[in-house]
């Protein structure tokens, strides 16, 4: 665009700032109906036991408790948390193995019963006397022991604890040919982190049936529309009859995209005929919601001595916990990410998925590419020292280029990870650097970078429409209606960039109306970075509507032909005179309060489903310094180079880029999810348990964002940034590590108790 | 919420009353001062105090002062982070200073006492590795009368002191340290706020270039925080070269009893409790030799 | 359980309330006061989100009985600002976006103005040992330390 930009590209405070520094901003944790009764959920202490009997009637009897509900009380009907089995073209792998109320323990923590009464501590009560008769079974945790014969069986249909064998579906040539070809092959399996996303606002919801029965919940929900069908489906309710109703969300990074607690809140709540809120506790929070998968990772890498890539294969076992929700879409993506980040001839992948008794797992920030491309990355790594090449050199040997298919099939529209990587070497000294000699002091200093592409949504692979409304007042001001959520990633703020760009009016006259399906069209929901695309695009055609019917209006007024005018800041002007100009206000006034019969709300509509999936690019890189006695890894600088095409709001994209290495370093090297082998409670169950990064752990960060190639498909040339942006944070960690010590730790996170034991073995081999 | 279970609740106005409070109610009775780690176990259920004593309205619990030329004296409710921005202890106790300024949320330090942390008896804790190291004491007062202990003596297993109902801690005294004293604390930690895997404070003094009151502390890898005699005795009455330095260390780390958890391996915490002492007792030295 | 009628100064108001010993003052402003700008995110006082100020502290208003600060001035985060005008520390994460999903936000704020008040020139390792209690898990801390930064240079020139 050569044309200013007035509103998009500045760094605008983002919606509802001043609600969210002044503690007006409601979250669902907040709400307090009148009547409104608390909910607690039995939890089972055992990690695999069936139930024999339960026998709540004392518990129903206590004074104060208005429900107790179990596996009797709830739906009959076996579903999968994750929305997808509505919007994937090709559901089958959606395994639905789930009940509201579980009607057998598959992990501590499982869900045997719950109820709902006047305050928390009646319903603590109440908990203690449901009598519950278990008969404890034989359990386990590591899905190499699940898979073998005679291991106890978490679900009856499920042989060997395999829920689901996947076949990496767009595979292409032939990967033992290209083994062959190659000069050199190395193969390595890593165990990737099962680490919790750790939301700080704990899951919660409240859901209420009016008089007439229609429900209303409340919660962090990602995807209303899409979870209001599945409990609608759950519960046999018409959708029509359901109102799902987003607060302020204190974070989600994805896991949202699984039902949180509403299901057996919303059982709760039709049982007491009362209003219920259920919330979880910490604790209950991290083992209850679902954190990610743990993949072992076995990736092989084929190439020629001048570093071109002949075949990439990755196998995969995925322990993904006691159901199945996500585990084949994650792993789809993991695998798609292994085999498409760069060019290559042959490629193939395959995937167990494997029950255990632990905490489920589910889709987070990254779904599954942040792990392929984990290991991918260092896979390369690996094979540059092997060939004795730069590792930016080999990248650089086999990256994509624009028209080249990203990783999901589809033609880039741009591909700037040249550019980008060129830019990032520059700014961070890389070639210097990588030179300095390691010296034989305690502390050696490492640096090491990847990359990585990510998605602008799920498209071609599942439905990814949405709706925008944009209806004016007579102030000239415009309500921009979206049935998004602001999980945190400032869309509306964003949306509202782009609304009031297009519409020639300032930023502040945009009035959002979002997170409702009462007053908002449909959207596929808040996943694979798809909003600020998909969501920015049915923006600007339902901005380009109301635009188009100002002008119209203007011109009457003006006396000269619309396609003569324009509107920029708060003025519709003629584009040859613009001193000939009328104000927003005055045409939207005149045409609502209109004495001529030509009344008109001047509003605009726009619906879009997406053909493109232009990935946004990043290339990070990591130093740090790790000290060779107690194997502690000091992160001492991180750059990250990003490409969204444009960003929207700048403090926007960076804050949530900056996160994003929060999140990695915590991924990378601190955050353990760690489950008691007897007993398989989690012990990691608070945050002073299991560790994410404060303030004091933060290493120095720049982040740059590259803006050289607008995406013609985005909205203003934008797509996505902030889903994938872990991504390529991790691997550059491990890479550092690699460059500082020469040791990889396979098994993540890279602790120091690890990275010491590494050391050892290295030595003891040298 | 109501998350904690119900409890009589008194708030006693002097050691007097407080001490005759613990002793009617013995052990269903527990003491409140700063709260930072008496109300979370309350609410994880890992205590279930029926009668809870808060001791902060007692007058003239909240200082530090000189002790003429004896040392310094802080009292029962004297907060973590008074101490860490004390003048006398940054520069007299620097070994408690640094103990103290890496607790990470400055939200503990305000609300958190010193007696506090040293009655909750963990064996990680940082203010006890770093007190016994500085050969402090803490005042006992019970109904009968009070006397004096030397911390290293306070603590008997996990979480228990040798406290009996109705007796509390109303002071700790830190010695006066004589010239060429020099002090370290170091602790490894998987976030900066997080419990210690291994935590070591050193105390020693260097006269006619020997080493002479050696104190070396451990932390974190045993049942209770303790002195490593044998590591001292290495080190004691003799030169402080590299190769005694390392001896000492070892030895250190053969007295060390760790456990694996969720924050550690065994191995690892006796590793680096070698690495740890070897190098607070170098950082010990410079500091003395200044 | 003896029940109490205490008296509590909350925003420079005063109250009179009925309390039981076993409630924790998150508990008190969320559910009796209904002040939910307070958060309650772990209980176990290692996230900081309930930090609010008690004469002038920086307290865990989870690991606090409500009955143990009473007749002491509470400030939350409703009491900051001065009628509509913000207070220099929440103007500062407005405009230097130093705002996510905002759940840890009133304590973060909170704790600055307690680190700002007892330091009012800190280095940035001053403002991040001052806000180690503080945890975040949306913006990486970066932009909340140019916040305070910030608020302190506008807080150091309107004191001149």
């Amino acid at each position: 665009m050569s044309e200013e930009l007035l509103v998009v590209g500045k760094r605008l405070p983002r919606w509802q700032a001043h609600a969210k520094a002044t503690g007006a901003a409601k979250y669902t944790v907040d709400i307090k109906l009148t009547g409104m009764l608390v909910g607690k959920v039995l939890a089972s202490q055992y990690p695999h036991a069936r139930i024999k009997k339960i026998d709540k009637s004392k518990a129903e009897k206590l004074p104060g408790v208005e429900a107790v509900i179990t596996w009797d009380d709830v739906p009959q009907k076996l579903y999968n948390p994750s929305k997808l089995d509505l919007i994937l073209r090709h559901p089958e792998g959606e395994l639905k193995d789930m009940y509201v109320i579980s009607e057998k323990a598959r992990f501590v923590g499982d869900r045997i019963a719950a109820v709902a009464a006047i305050d928390a501590s009646t319903a603590e009560e109440a908990l203690k006397l449901i009598k519950v008769e278990y008969e404890v079974l034989p359990a386990v945790f590591d899905p190499i022991e699940a898979m073998k014969p005679g291991a106890p069986r978490v679900h009856e249909f499920a042989q060997n604890n395999i829920s689901l064998h996947i076949d990496f579906p767009v595979a292409w040539g032939d990967v033992e040919k290209g083994f062959q070809e190659a000069d050199v092959v190395v193969e390595e399996t890593f165990r990737t982190a099962k680490n919790h996303i750790c939301q700080i606002e704990p899951c919660a919801c409240v859901a209420s049936f009016d008089a007439d029965g229609r429900l209303t919940v409340w919660s962090p929900s990602q995807h209303v529309f899409l979870h209001r069908r599945k409990l609608a489906e759950l519960f046999d309710m018409p959708e029509g009859m359901i109102r799902w109703i987003t607060p302020h969300i204190g974070g989600a990074f994805g896991k949202y995209g699984s039902f949180g607690v509403e299901p057996i809140c919303v059982a709760l709540a039709k049982k007491a005929g009362k209003p219920v809120k259920l919330e979880y506790s910490r604790e209950e929070d991290l083992f209850g919601t679902e954190a990610r998968q743990r993949y072992i990772a076995t990736g092989k890498i084929g190439v020629n001595k001048d570093g071109t890539i002949t075949a990439l294969q990755e196998k995969l076992i995925v322990d993904g916990g006691a159901y199945f929700t996500h585990n084949s879409s994650t792993t789809g993506v993991n695998m798609g990410s292994f085999v498409g980040l760069y060019r290559c001839p042959n490629v193939a992948a395959e995937a167990d998925c494997v029950y255990t008794n632990v905490p489920p797992t589910g889709g987070v920030r990254g779904y599954g590419n942040h792990e392929g491309t984990c290991v991918l990355e260092q896979l390369v790594d690996l094979t540059a020292k092997k060939i004795g090449i730069d590792p930016i050199e080999l990248r650089l040997k086999n990256i994509k280029h624009a028209g080249d298919p990203s990783n999901t099939g589809l033609p880039m529209e741009t591909c700037t990870l040249e550019e980008c990587i060129h830019l990032g070497m520059e700014k961070i000294g890389w070639k210097e650097k990588r030179a300095r000699k390691k010296g034989n002091g305690t502390k050696r200093y490492g640096i090491g970078m990847a990359i990585m592409m990510d998605v602008s949504g799920a498209q071609p692979f599942n439905i990814q429409s949405t709706n925008a409304y944009i209806k004016f007042s007579e102030d000239g001001s415009a309500n921009l209606i979206v049935g998004a959520a602001d999980i945190g990633q400032n869309l509306m703020g964003t949306l509202s960039q782009i609304a009031a760009e297009t519409l020639g009016i300032h930023y502040e006259d945009i009035h959002i109306v979002t997170g409702d399906t009462d007053s908002s069209m449909f959207d596929s929901g808040q996943h694979a970075s798809r909003s600020c695309y998909q969501i920015g695009n049915a923006v600007i055609m339902a901005a380009r509507e109301a635009k188009k019917q100002l002008l119209e209006r203007a011109a009457i007024k003006l006396g000269v032909a619309a396609d003569e005018l324009d509107a920029k800041n708060r003025r519709i002007y003629v584009k040859a005179d613009p001193q000939k100009w009328v104000s927003v206000d005055e045409v939207t006034k005149e045409a609502i309060y209109n004495f001529e019969g030509e009344h008109l709300n001047i509003s605009g509509k726009g619906s879009f489903s997406p053909t493109q999936n232009p990935p946004p690019f990043a290339v990070v890189f990591a130093e740090v310094e790790v000290d060779t006695e107690t194997g502690e890894v000091k992160l001492l600088n991180v750059l990250y180079v990003n490409d969204s095409g444009r960003a929207i709001n700048p403090a926007t994209l960076e804050g949530q880029l900056e996160g994003a290495i929060a999140q990695s370093m915590g991924y990378t090297l601190t955050e353990d999810y760690f489950i008691n082998k007897e007993t398989g409670a989690l012990e990691s169950d608070n945050f002073n348990t299991y560790k994410i990064p404060s303030a004091l752990d933060m290493p120095e960060t720049e982040v740059v964002l590259y803006e050289e190639q607008p995406v013609p498909s985005g909205p203003l040339g934008a797509k996505g940034g902030a889903q994938g942006a872990m991504v390529a944070i991790t691997p550059a960690i491990a890479n550092a590590i690699y460059d500082a010590v020469g040791v990889f730790i396979t098994d993540m996170p890279a602790t120091p108790e690890k990275i010491l034991e590494a050391l050892k073995r290295k030595k003891a081999t040298n | 919420m109501r998350v904690l279970k119900p409890f009589e609740y008194f708030e006693p106005g002097t050691v007097a009353q407080a001490v005759r409070l613990l002793l009617s109610y013995g052990d269903k009775a527990k003491v409140l001062a700063g709260g930072v780690d008496l109300i979370p176990r309350m609410r994880q259920r890992k205590v279930t105090p029926e009668y809870v004593v808060n001791i902060q309205r007692i007058a003239g619990l909240d200082y530090i002062r000189g002790n003429g030329s004896k040392g310094l004296r802080f009292g029962a409710l004297t907060t973590l982070h008074s101490l860490e921005l004390s003048p006398r202890i940054q520069k007299d106790y620097t070994v408690l200073y640094e103990a103290v300024h890496h607790i990470a949320s400055v939200q503990v330090k305000t609300m958190g006492t010193a007696v506090g942390n040293l009655c909750v008896a963990t064996p990680a804790s940082d203010v006890a590795t770093a007190l016994i190291a500085l050969g402090a004491e803490v005042k006992i007062v019970s109904v009968t009368g009070e006397r004096t202990i030397p911390i290293e003596n306070f603590f008997v297993g996990v979480g228990q002191t040798i406290l009996e109902p109705g007796q509390i801690v109303t002071e700790v005294l830190l010695p006066d340290l004589p010239a060429r004293t020099g002090g370290a604390f170091l602790k490894l930690v998987r976030t900066a706020a997080d419990i210690a895997k291994v935590n070591v404070a050193v105390n020693l003094r260097v006269t006619s270039n020997k080493c002479e009151d050696v104190k070396i502390v451990l932390g974190s890898v045993a049942p209770t925080v303790f002195r490593a005699i044998k590591a001292e005795k290495v080190l004691g009455g003799q030169k402080p070269d590299p190769e005694v330095i390392k001896a000492a260390a070892e030895a250190a780390a053969t007295q060390a009893k760790p456990i694996t958890d969720l924050r550690s391996t065994a191995e690892y915490r006796r590793e680096t409790t070698e690495v740890l002492v070897r190098r607070a007792l170098e950082r010990a030295l410079e500091g003395a030799k200044a | 359980m003896r029940k109490e009628i205490a008296k509590f100064i909350i925003n420079s108001r005063p109250y009179e309330l009925l309390v039981e010993p076993n409630i924790t003052l998150v508990e008190l402003l969320r559910e009796q006061l209904d002040l939910t700008g307070t958060k309650c995110a772990c209980g176990v006082g290692e996230c900081g989100s309930c930090t609010i100020l008690v004469d002038g502290k920086p307290t865990l208003s989870c690991s606090t009985l409500a009955l143990a600060i009473r007749g002491k001035d509470i400030l939350t985060i409703e009491g900051l600002a001065q009628g509509t005008t913000l207070h220099p520390i929440q103007q500062a994460f407005i405009d230097c976006g130093a705002i996510q999903c905002g759940f840890c936000t009133p304590g973060m704020i909170l704790m600055a103005k307690a680190l700002l008040d007892e330091n009012p020139n800190p280095t940035r390792e001053e403002v991040k040992e001052g806000l180690g209690g503080n945890l975040c898990r949306c913006t990486g801390y970066v932009k909340i330390i140019d916040a305070v930064l910030a608020a302190a240079e506008t807080m150091r020139k309107g004191a001149s």
